[in-house]
């Protein structure tokens, strides 16, 4: 898609979003829900330059996510450091720990750095409930009860407000899709998608593997990072169920259903996936199986996600235009 | 200009370059031909640094054995491969302006990628996809991609392959004016003898990574060892 399109459609997808506390603001829940979006609409994003633009299959952006929001609640309860500066570096932990996988995976390919992210994503939970999460303060098996919420400015956004923390989450979800669009627009986005389609040709055309795939693995683990804070101090809480199986699939879900790829199709796959998911809690038990079902169903007749779809009906309009 | 001494590449028991060595001349058209197998394509990825090797290759006199190979790409070493390869998510400029963009000591110039379009006769294919090209046009992309990085040397491998007469003869134009126009040097991989004798001043013969002869086109391929290894035995 062109550079104005994903633009446009970004402008669009958040004048919608913003507006929605005007229907939803007084039901706690549903805010509650339409936070969630943003925060996975990032997760999702950063997922989706890694993968579906510089094509690295990492599969360690969860552990990003939990590294980020584990470390902005022990910088603040650990050295008092508020939570609007704890959150980016937060994110600076993160990346370096992005950057120490990413170095490793410059040597391998397809489903051998699918193997070694989700090692990292795999090893994360016994650290953090082990000894060592223990004495950098992880709170072990039990996690942390209580962090400091986001104070900016001496205004406190608390979870029993949500409508203050979702535009606090909005002007986050924001500038990190603008970061993201500025990076698939500029060289960095032109080398990794070079880099995808044909390394070694990328290579022996001037184009740096190391540098752009290290580069890819700071940037999106940093992101990634700092929307983990933000989601530590809206919670308060933090445990390593996280690490559970249930967050990776719906984070993929959204990523099939937006498209892979297919920016900003992530923020769109992670407001209609959460959607769909709390529509479908009535089934309870069957509630998995259901979605599951559904995304067999929609990566068959929708391989390329809703913005693929709409890409070829674009594509078919403007073939049609032209031939008349 | 490029100097190859005692190269040699194993990838376990087998050898793939076996101490070769020869050394191409600023502005020459240089060729290199042998059988299947003979380690020619392996040549291309050891000089461009795609792959570790034993000896020694210089460029305008300075060690280049273990550079990585976008840093070679800017000393103004550049290839294509045997097998198109392209960018199937950029478009037909774009992609020629990753060589420009990456690989130029002057950086991304627009007029130079916009020179090269029409020079290698796909400026009316520009916002073209690169997976809607054919064959003809994926191997004119290559090309134009790798002289956007505006290369000392040029590096293509066997760039006729595939290719009927009349492509053969548009594409051996081309080799002849980036040489003679540009004035950029030019090692070519070529299994067609006719091209190679005509196109090239010096032809390197290789069969299992040796060195058969190498010397002037015309005496090489009238070698009795060249007709031997090359064509399987003599033609009577």
């Amino acid at each position: 898609m062109e550079h104005k399109r994903i633009a446009k459609l970004l402008a669009v997808i958040w004048s919608i979003v913003a507006v929605l506390p005007l229907f939803f603001g007084s039901t706690n829940f549903i805010m509650h829900i339409l936070i969630m979006c943003l925060i996975w609409s990032v997760v999702a994003s950063c997922w989706d330059l890694i993968m579906g633009f510089a094509g690295i299959f990492s599969f360690g952006q969860v552990a990003f996510f939990v590294i980020g929001a584990y470390a902005s609640a022990i910088i603040t309860a650990k050295f008092g450091i508020p939570p609007i500066f704890a959150v980016f570096l937060a994110g600076v932990i993160a990346a370096g720990i992005g950057i120490l996988v990413g170095l490793p995976c410059l040597k391998l390919k397809g489903a051998y750095i699918a193997l070694v992210t989700f090692a990292v994503h795999m090893i994360l939970e016994p650290v953090l409930k082990g000894g060592i999460g223990r004495a950098i303060g992880t709170g072990g098996s039990r996690g942390i009860l209580t962090i400091q919420p986001m104070n900016i400015f001496g205004y406190t956004f608390t979870s029993s407000e949500p409508v203050p923390y979702f535009y606090l989450m909005l002007f986050v979800a924001v500038i990190c899709s603008g970061i993201i669009l500025a990076v698939i627009k500029s060289h960095w986005g032109t080398a990794f998608l070079a880099l995808k389609d044909a390394e070694e040709f990328a290579s022996c055309l001037g184009v740096s593997a190391f540098k752009y795939k290290l580069m890819v693995f700071a940037l999106t683990s940093f992101l990634t990072g700092v929307i983990g804070g933000f989601y530590a101090h809206y919670v308060g809480m933090l445990s390593t169920r996280m690490l559970g199986i249930d967050l990776f699939v719906t984070l993929m879900v959204i990523l099939v259903i937006g498209g892979v790829g297919k920016f900003p199709g992530a923020i769109i796959g992670a407001f209609i996936t959460i959607a769909i998911n709390e529509m479908l809690s009535p089934l309870g038990s069957f509630r998995p199986i259901t979605l599951g079902a559904m995304v067999v169903i929609l990566v068959l007749l929708l391989p390329d996600g809703i913005v693929g779809m709409f890409e070829k009906i674009f594509l078919k309009k403007k073939k049609v235009r032209s031939l008349n | 200009m490029l100097k190859m001494t005692n190269v040699t590449k194993k990838f376990g028991e087998l050898t793939a370059v076996n101490n070769l060595s020869f050394e191409v001349e600023q502005g020459q058209v240089f060729g290199i031909a042998g059988p299947n197998g003979a380690g020619k394509s392996t040549l291309y990825n050891l000089i461009t640094g795609l792959y570790p090797f034993e000896g020694s290759v210089t460029f305008n006199n300075g060690e280049i054995r273990g550079l990585p190979p976008h840093q070679i790409a800017k000393l103004g070493i550049s290839r294509t491969f045997q097998i198109p390869q392209t960018f199937p998510s950029l478009s037909v400029e774009k992609s020629i302006g990753v060589g420009s963009h990456f690989g130029s000591r002057d950086g991304f110039e627009h007029d130079y990628v916009e020179k090269i379009l029409r020079f290698v006769n796909l400026i009316d294919k520009r916002d073209s996809s690169t997976g809607q090209l054919n064959l003809l046009d994926k191997k004119m992309l290559m090309i134009g991609a790798a002289l956007a990085t505006k290369p000392r040397v040029l590096m293509l491998d066997e760039p006729m392959a595939g290719s009927n007469a009349k492509e053969i003869m548009k594409l051996m134009n081309l080799v002849q004016r980036i040489n003679r126009e540009m004035g950029i040097t030019i090692i070519i991989i070529e299994h067609f003898m006719k091209v190679l004798t005509e196109l090239t001043e010096k032809l390197l013969i290789i069969e299992t990574g040796t060195e058969v002869c190498c010397g002037n086109p015309v005496d090489v391929t009238s070698d009795p060892r060249v007709i031997e290894c090359y064509l399987g035995g003599n033609n009577d």
